[in-house]
């Protein structure tokens, strides 16, 4: 149903201030991508570019092959899904369902066929005469959702809905959207700032940082092959731990102090090179194996699951996530073997990475 | 709790339980005191005053006559008429008011520069007293050399002038206007803080859902402003209902009756025939239809809220 | 682009409406005699003068002598009238009326009104419908038992009895503003306060009226704004200079079609000058104090 594209988009507010700058991005359609960043970063004016809530002010946007930049919103053919959800309070949860498509010229039967289709799938049936303060948050944001739903619209947009549900509900509505995606077959477009729903909702991540795209990637190019620091830090909970040292004359090992690892590659030519290693929390073993690294425990933190250990490694503090069997105390020394073959290495300076580009 | 807590205290420090009779009908006592002596007492001895035949051209005779007095005013035609005049001038305004605030607040809801300016100059009605803006009227409205004769004359739409208080045809008419025109900041106000109330959201959900500017304000600006609505009506009706500076300033009551509305009817009857006795049961009689107006009002519109 | 022109326009009207009646009037004020009588008027002033404001300022002194009484049209009697000197002092009278129902709001109404905001006590919802209703009530309806009452006091001709009388007007709507506000407070200050070791009153004072200034400027503005203002019960209590209000005496001058417009404008241009100016320093605290509330009350 639609491609989107976006073409050196820029959007610069009449004050100055630049949320975007020089944007190329390209959706596929029926594609579901997810734009990931901190808030700021522009994942928000992305979307309302899109929803056409906003207008580019350089550079163009195509739906397919259809230039969009002065279609007014109410003109094109798109859902969304607010954070607030943005409910009609005066208006019944049928007419707020209803309303995108009475805008739209249907009729009466076929309004009430989509409306109960929609309110079937979605399993709000009972709450059709309901208005939206008589609701729960799942409830209205069901509502929301059905609203979008009824359109079958040429793409899907969603502002961080889930943001404003508690924990376990929103674990059960990201199964429901994934789930959402695969029956409507259309194109979503998902913003959120909260990597764990990044990588279970996404085809591909588009991680932004102060209006500029770091990196686009499936979820596990994101996670395992980072472009630099800030897409590495961004995603994986608790965040990647970081070392500063340098490289072997051979380009074969990372120093640190009396630290020393083998690099699962070879760098040519980077001999002395400032380097930032990167180690995610779970690439440790308590099983000694061949890349050590040797530390005294500052910390010990049970979290039922797993335990969270703080090891102070040559100056620096790392945290990393072992089994609930694990026995330490602070104070301990302990070594643990690190998987070198998913270790990132970055640029000390610029934080690109040395190993994906 | 740390033995440091204190206990809660009342008005004058001594400790109390969650309900606090006594602090509160301390602190109420001065308002209580000073609403029974100026609100409650008057209502209840004009009351008594109605039951007599008092006219102050000879106040030694005060006889007692019952509801006589009550008798009188529904019997006098000038009554009814004075009732019609007041009920058409109030509708005439409420509905001005309420279209002229919707206007402006939408316009002051907007931003743009020089909206400040707007919001100030917005007092400048509200703050004028009737007195004055009576007067004002009166000039410009003059058959002689007033502004309105000028400025129609000027363009051309008139070719000479015209009397305009004097025409009975128009003489409410006016007279709203320059209610009107000095109720309308307020009421704007009143609106603006409606409109700044709807969340932006709202309008960015309608958008998406295909509706244009006109839809909008139909399907989310309106229905959230009733409250508003509501609020501007009831108080407006009970200003128009009761007004009567302007009367006595622009018309006196004329010509030949035309703007001889309820509160002109009460004056003239209390202060110039200085029929005490009948102007207290006219003055009363206004008073209930006036909380009943009010009562029904808040009934039927409070609902919609 | 659009827009901004759409703008342009709605702003000139709005302008237009709302100010262009009292330019007329100051540009009024500032007309001689001879100009005041022309058809079509003279929207500015051709030989503006100060004689209009110079009567009022120095009408101790003015004379009313054949030559003064012949300078205007006769046909319009456009003179100017020896109670002239009268409109100072009735602004004097105003000014004091106002200030002290002014003050005598704030004794009554801030207490009361933190009593109904934030106290839990029996008889409540009770207490603040008999103080919406008492302002229900039409001011005429006042007029005669308050007049029989005065006069059989003798107190008629003095500025205490409209003080007291536009007591009645006042409070309900200063409890109103000052409620409203008040509870859109939280309820949490109060409750720490008391614990803390304060009395109700000195919560009431060291607490919640810091944090009340909006409602308050908003409260001392209507109630000042009220008195000033006001004409019908003035009227029927005042009957000499000695106590008039600026109201009355400014009336005075309108019903006497032998004065000239001109000094009538002027004398409306002094009359609106105080509220006005008031009105435009403080504007935003009306606003704010107004809509605590105001909407959902």
């Amino acid at each position: 149903m639609a491609q989107i594209r976006f073409q050196s988009v820029g959007k610069t507010y009449p004050n100055g201030f630049v949320a975007l700058g020089n944007l190329d991005l390209e959706i596929a359609d029926k594609e579901f991508v997810v734009l990931l960043g901190p808030s700021g970063c522009g994942k928000s004016t992305t979307l309302n570019l899109i929803a056409g809530l906003e207008d580019v002010t350089a550079g163009s946007l195509y739906f397919d092959s259809t230039l969009m930049n002065v279609v007014p919103a109410h003109k094109r053919d798109v859902a969304m899904v607010f954070q607030s959800y943005a409910l009609y309070p005066h208006k019944s949860v049928y007419e707020n369902i209803a309303f995108g498509l009475r805008m739209r010229g249907f009729g009466k039967e076929e309004i009430e066929r989509r409306v109960r289709e929609a309110a079937r799938t979605l399993d709000i049936e009972p709450l059709l005469e309901r208005r939206p303060h008589q609701l729960s948050g799942g409830q209205r944001q069901r509502v929301a959702l059905g609203r979008a739903l009824v359109r079958q619209p040429q793409a899907f947009l969603m502002d961080e809905p889930l943001s404003n549900l508690d924990a376990a509900l929103r674990i059960a509505m990201r199964a429901e959207i994934k789930k959402l995606h695969q029956t409507m077959r259309t194109t979503f477009v998902y913003v959120t700032h909260d990597q764990a729903e990044a990588l279970t909702l996404a085809d591909r991540i588009v991680v932004m940082k102060e209006g500029v795209i770091q990196q686009i990637g499936t979820p596990e190019e994101i996670y395992d092959r980072p472009r630099n620091t800030f897409v590495a830090s961004f995603l994986g909970n608790p965040p990647i731990n970081y070392l500063d040292g340098t490289l072997s004359a051979d380009g074969t090992r990372f120093v640190r102090g009396a630290l020393s690892l083998a690099l699962a590659r070879p760098l040519q030519g980077q001999a002395g090179r400032q380097v930032k290693l990167g180690i995610r929390a779970e690439d440790v073993d308590t099983r000694q194996m061949n890349q050590m690294l040797t530390g005294r425990v500052s910390s010990v933190l049970p979290v039922g699951s797993d335990t969270f250990l703080g090891v102070d490694v040559e100056g620096a503090t790392l945290f990393f996530r072992l089994g609930r069997e694990l026995r330490a105390h602070e104070g301990e020394n302990v070594s643990l073997s690190v998987n070198m073959s998913h270790a990132q290495l970055f640029d000390s300076s610029s934080g690109a990475s040395l190993l994906w580009q | 709790m740390s033995a440091r807590a204190g206990a809660l205290r009342g008005v004058f420090g001594a400790p109390v339980s969650r309900y606090d009779q006594a602090s509160a009908l301390w602190l109420l006592a001065p308002m209580l005191g000073v609403l029974l002596v100026v609100a409650v007492f008057p209502v209840l001895y004009s009351f008594w005053v109605s039951l007599f035949d008092l006219k102050l051209t000879r106040p030694q005779r005060v006889p007692f006559v019952g509801f006589d007095n009550y008798v009188d005013v529904f019997q006098d035609e000038l009554f009814w008429q004075s009732v019609w005049r007041t009920t058409s001038f109030t509708l005439i305004c409420v509905v001005a008011i309420m279209l002229i605030a919707l206007a402006m607040a939408l316009l002051l809801n907007e931003e743009f520069r020089g909206r400040r300016l707007l919001s100030a100059m917005l007092l400048v009605p509200w703050a004028i007293p009737y007195v004055a803006n009576g007067l004002m009227w009166k000039w410009i409205y003059d058959s002689g050399y007033g502004a309105l004769n000028g400025v129609l004359f000027q363009l051309d739409f008139i070719d000479k002038y015209m009397v305009w208080l004097g025409d009975s045809h128009k003489t409410l008419w006016l007279i709203a206007n320059a209610f009107v025109w000095k109720e309308v900041p307020l009421a704007t106000i009143l609106v603006l803080v409606g409109l700044k109330s709807i969340p932006a959201d709202l309008y960015s959900a309608a958008r998406v859902d295909g509706a244009n500017t006109w839809a909008r304000f139909i399907h989310i600006t309106l229905p959230a402003l009733r409250p508003s609505f509501m609020l501007v009506v009831i108080y407006e009706t009970m200003m128009a209902i009761r007004h009567f500076d302007l009367f006595f300033i622009l018309t006196e009551g004329g010509p030949a009756e035309a703007s001889h509305v309820l509160a002109w009817h009460v004056y003239v009857e209390t202060f110039r025939k200085l029929s005490f006795g009948t102007g207290s049961a006219l003055a009363y009689i206004m008073a209930l239809v006036t909380l009943a107006l009010a009562y029904w009002l808040i009934r039927t519109l409070g609902e919609k809220l | 682009m659009k827009r901004r022109l759409f703008l342009f326009f709605a702003s000139a009207l709005f302008l237009i409406y709302v100010l262009a009646p009292v330019a007329w009037l100051v540009s009024s004020s500032f007309h001689g005699e001879a100009e005041i009588t022309s058809r079509p008027p003279h929207w500015i002033p051709h030989q503006p003068t100060l004689e209009n404001f110079a009567a009022i300022f120095q009408a101790r002194d003015r004379k009313v002598t054949y030559e003064t009484r012949r300078k205007g049209d006769p046909a319009t009697g456009g003179y100017i009238p020896s109670t002239a000197r009268d409109l100072i002092p009735s602004m004097w009278n105003s000014l004091v009326v106002a200030v002290s129902v002014v003050l005598l709001n704030l004794l009554v109404a801030v207490p009361a009104a933190y009593a109904m905001a934030k106290i839990r006590f029996i008889g409540r919802s009770t207490s603040i419908y008999f103080m919406l209703t008492t302002r229900v009530i039409p001011d005429i309806a006042l007029v005669v038992p308050f007049f029989l009452f005065i006069r059989t006091f003798g107190l008629l001709d003095h500025l205490g009895s409209l003080v007291i009388t536009y007591l009645a007007i006042t409070v309900p709507f200063s409890v109103f503003i000052l409620v409203s506000y008040f509870e859109s407070l939280p309820d949490e200050l109060d409750k720490a306060a008391r614990v803390d070791g304060c009395s109700r009153l000195q919560t009431l004072l060291r607490v919640y009226l810091p944090l009340a200034a909006p409602a308050l400027v908003a409260v001392v503005l209507f109630t000042f704004l009220t008195s000033w203002n006001e004409f019908l019960l003035a009227l029927m209590f005042t009957q000499t200079p000695k106590s008039q209000t600026m109201p009355i005496v400014v009336a005075s001058f309108a019903s006497d079609f032998t004065i000239s417009f001109a000094f009538i404008n002027a004398a409306g241009v002094l009359a609106v000058v105080p509220p006005v100016a008031m009105a435009v320093i403080f504007e935003r605290y009306i606003v704010s104090g107004l809509t605590a509330g105001a909407v959902k009350g």
